[in-house]
């Protein structure tokens, strides 16, 4: 990642705990993301249809929008942010909410907790980033 | 970390000239060096020390410490030395967190509940932003937890500068470059101010461990460090502000002490819990537990 003469992939880290975020942030950042952040999927969509990203990262569990209704806006949008790459990461394990993920549009999903070097090996997938 | 001393607070005014003075009398006899640039720290120390000694001013202070009456000197160097605090101080204390204590109480949670944390007194921050960092890279469910930290402490001007999070690198001198690099950002020569993220990752308040109003607003916590500041305060004080952090914890919390401190002889109320890296203190899961 982050060659010389390559765009940074820039991504969106949505979850409402700042700790989380930060330690999601940190990890991406060292590998050569450029990483902005959302506290929820209201603030989300304002971002992701005012800024361009490669891969937007989202919780499901979130006050005032979650992560799953985040999504079918998203994927319900009349603009290319429709076709945005989405990697959910939830602290639920059920085949039903991994179902419900991707009835909602995510492209991948994982269950928390999630290692730093395996969080940067998805998003490097995601993003066309891996060699 | 003897910022949430219940006692008085004393309103000595001390002026550039004055602290100027004092710095170079402090480096002839002692070798030690401060500048400007620690006034907030060099200002906490001498307030503590003209209100031990009884002086009524800054110049009464000062001839006392010259004429080193009751050996002041030595004792104005230990409030130099022994109260600075540092990120990662004690880490035995943050490692029995990560590899014993949140286990336990993560065990007690469904996946995305919320664990809540205290650092009382949290002085300058130095305490709860280490708790972070720590967390951050040593608890691998540190995602999978809704975690409040909350630093709080009795003085207005402490948790200010900890809000602002600007620290000199002897503050810093137990972090890695690696981590310094990731979450401090410099401001300027030996000044780094901690990561925006983190800043906003702590909630501090105002709180006197003694003041059972002021404690009934901290409620809930799964585990608290309250380190090095019982010892300030007489047995009375000691039992009452013990009783107030066992209601601010939840049945089965835990609590850390100073490494010179014991619960056991101020109050009856918690058990000893015994674990690898540290004793600590933990409130029964049942008040008759």
């Amino acid at each position: 990642m982050a060659d010389i003469g390559m765009p940074k992939a820039r991504v969106l880290v949505v979850d409402d705990s700042s700790l989380v975020r930060l330690y999601y942030r940190s990890a991406l950042e060292q590998a050569g993301f450029v990483v902005e952040q959302a506290i929820n999927g209201i603030e989300a969509m304002e971002r992701v249809l005012s800024e361009s990203f490669d891969l937007v990262i989202v919780d499901v569990n979130m006050p005032r929008m979650d992560g799953f209704t985040f999504l079918r806006s998203l994927r319900s949008s009349a603009t290319d942010v429709a076709m945005l790459p989405t990697l959910m990461i939830s602290t639920e394990a059920g085949l039903e909410d991994v179902a419900e993920a991707r009835r909602a549009g995510a492209n991948f999903y994982l269950v928390k907790p999630v290692a730093q070097t395996e969080l940067v090996r998805h998003v490097s997938v995601l993003t066309g980033a891996a060699m | 970390m003897d910022d949430a001393k219940g006692g008085a607070s004393y309103a000595v005014h001390i002026s550039p000239e004055d602290v100027q003075r004092f710095c170079e009398f402090l480096y002839r006899r002692t070798g030690l060096s401060f500048t400007e640039g620690k006034r907030y720290f060099i200002d906490r120390r001498l307030e503590d020390r003209i209100a031990a000694t009884g002086s009524s001013s800054f110049q009464a202070y000062f001839s006392l410490l010259r004429a080193d009456a009751d050996h002041e000197i030595e004792h104005l160097i230990n409030s130099f030395t022994v109260n600075e605090t540092y990120f990662y101080r004690e880490e035995h204390q943050l490692r029995c967190m990560t590899s014993s204590l949140l286990d336990v109480i993560a065990s007690h949670k469904e996946p995305g509940g919320t664990v809540r944390i205290w650092s009382v007194p949290c002085s300058t921050g130095e305490e709860p932003y280490s708790i972070a960092l720590w967390l951050m890279e040593n608890w691998p469910q540190v995602d999978s937890y809704n975690i409040e930290i909350v630093g709080s402490d009795i003085d207005t001007r402490a948790l200010k500068a900890a809000a602002e999070g600007i620290y000199g690198d002897r503050a810093l001198m137990r972090l890695s470059p690696d981590l310094i690099d990731r979450y401090f950002r410099f401001v300027a020569e030996g000044r780094h101010q901690i990561d925006d993220g983190l800043r906003n990752s702590i909630e501090f308040t105002r709180v006197n461990l003694i003041d059972s109003r002021d404690m009934a607003l901290h409620r809930d916590f799964d585990l608290i460090f309250c380190r090095n500041v019982l010892i300030y305060f007489d047995d009375a004080s000691r039992r009452q502000a013990a009783e107030n952090l066992y209601g601010c914890l939840r049945p089965g919390g835990y609590i850390c002490l100073g490494h010179s401190e014991s619960m056991s002889r101020i109050s009856p109320l918690f058990r000893v819990a015994r674990f690898p890296d540290a004793i600590v203190y933990q409130r029964p899961e049942t008040d008759h537990g």
